[in-house]
């Protein structure tokens, strides 16, 4: 059985990167057990697939497991509700609010918000203060019209504009980073020097 | 305590990194969002105390207690948590959309933890390896539960 847990322990680190120090020590057989969950919010899940270089297994439905054991080929299971709670309760419990992301969208060749999205703001707002430590990114963008430099400019002025909105409603500037992508990362994308709204914009994630 | 002030200081200072000027010092990979109980970073052999908004970095290790309980939220919106007696290292993290580059390497080395994908699982699923003692596992924007037991 070492034998065999060996090897595989060694391929793991080796596919880790790391060389592993005692590789004359052998390590204790593990347990591991994979199960997926419908995704925050959702009822619906993804996909995974667990392998090793005994077999693999996929994973495509919630409750959907796998158990598999240090040189040994995954085996697939259902997990109940019941027990993904008595053995993730604490986990779960544990993952922090999901990032939320907004896009606010600005008149042309300015800083200024449009009608539509100074309501937007107000929402963001609202998101911002129920976290207890939260953490804002605001990138702004433009859309081609002007050259890419100057773009990048406004591109951050836009930002800076988002980054002024919250720190006057009470959330500390530290707490928020301001980028520009300029021209550089249209939403619709168009040719050079085409006016188009919705690339004039800020992307903002809460988190 | 002299050393718990000069890790507030280095925090701080990486916290400012993120402003423009500052861009080329290396940014943190996420931040502590939820704790409580016994809960540790490891970095390089050394802990740092955990608390709500300290930066997590590439390869550090989140490590609990017995009580305790800790969950991230890494740069690319991936969230990570761990409940009591347990330990997970982000071995690898690189999210520079811009210029395509993306990884996420996860070690689960004990104890359960709970995995919501990011931007990196969306952009470039085959970037995102998630490892346990015994197997692989490769997601397609997806949450997951793992617990991993030794024998």
């Amino acid at each position: 059985m070492r034998r065999l847990v060996l090897p595989f322990v060694v391929l793991v680190l080796a596919a880790a990167g790391c060389v592993p120090k005692k590789a004359q020590t052998p390590q204790p057989a593990s347990s591991n057990l994979v199960v997926l969950l419908p995704d925050p919010g959702k009822t619906t899940a993804g996909r995974a697939m667990v392998s090793n270089d005994k077999g693999s297994v996929e994973l495509n439905e919630a409750g959907a497991a796998v158990t598999v054991t240090s040189g040994a080929a995954p085996k697939a299971m259902t997990l109940a509700q019941s027990d993904v709670q008595r053995i993730f309760g604490d986990a779960l419990a544990s993952l922090p609010p999901s990032p939320q992301h907004f896009v606010l969208y600005f008149r042309f060749d300015s800083e200024e918000l449009t009608d539509e999205s100074r309501r937007l703001v107000q929402e963001v707002l609202s998101v911002v203060k129920q976290r207890p430590d939260p953490e804002v990114v605001a990138i702004g963008h433009t859309d081609t019209t002007g050259t890419p430099a100057s773009n990048v400019e406004l591109g951050l002025r836009r930002a800076n504009a988002v980054r002024t909105i919250l720190v006057d409603a009470g959330l500390p500037a530290s707490s928020i980073a301001v980028r520009s992508h300029g021209e550089g990362a249209l939403l619709v994308r168009t040719a050079d020097g085409v006016f188009e709204p919705r690339n004039r914009r800020v992307e903002i994630t809460v988190r | 305590m002299g050393r718990t002030l000069r890790l507030w200081v280095v925090a701080c200072a990486c916290f400012t990194a993120a402003a423009p000027a500052f861009a080329q010092q290396p940014s943190p990979a996420g931040r502590i969002k939820v704790v409580s109980g016994d809960a540790v970073i490891v970095r390089g052999g050394s802990t740092v105390p955990v608390q709500n908004g300290v930066a997590v970095y590439q390869s550090d290790s989140l490590r609990t207690g017995k009580d305790g309980r800790v969950g991230v939220t890494l740069s690319d919106d991936t969230q990570v948590s761990i409940g009591p007696g347990s330990e997970v290292r982000l071995d690898s993290f690189v999210y520079d959309p811009g210029r395509g580059q993306l990884a996420l390497v996860l070690k689960f080395i004990r104890g359960t933890a709970a995995y919501v994908s990011g931007q990196i699982a969306k952009l470039a699923p085959d970037a995102v390896r998630l490892e346990t003692p015994a197997a692989i596992v490769g997601v397609r924007g997806t949450t997951l539960g793992i617990e991993v037991t030794s024998d």
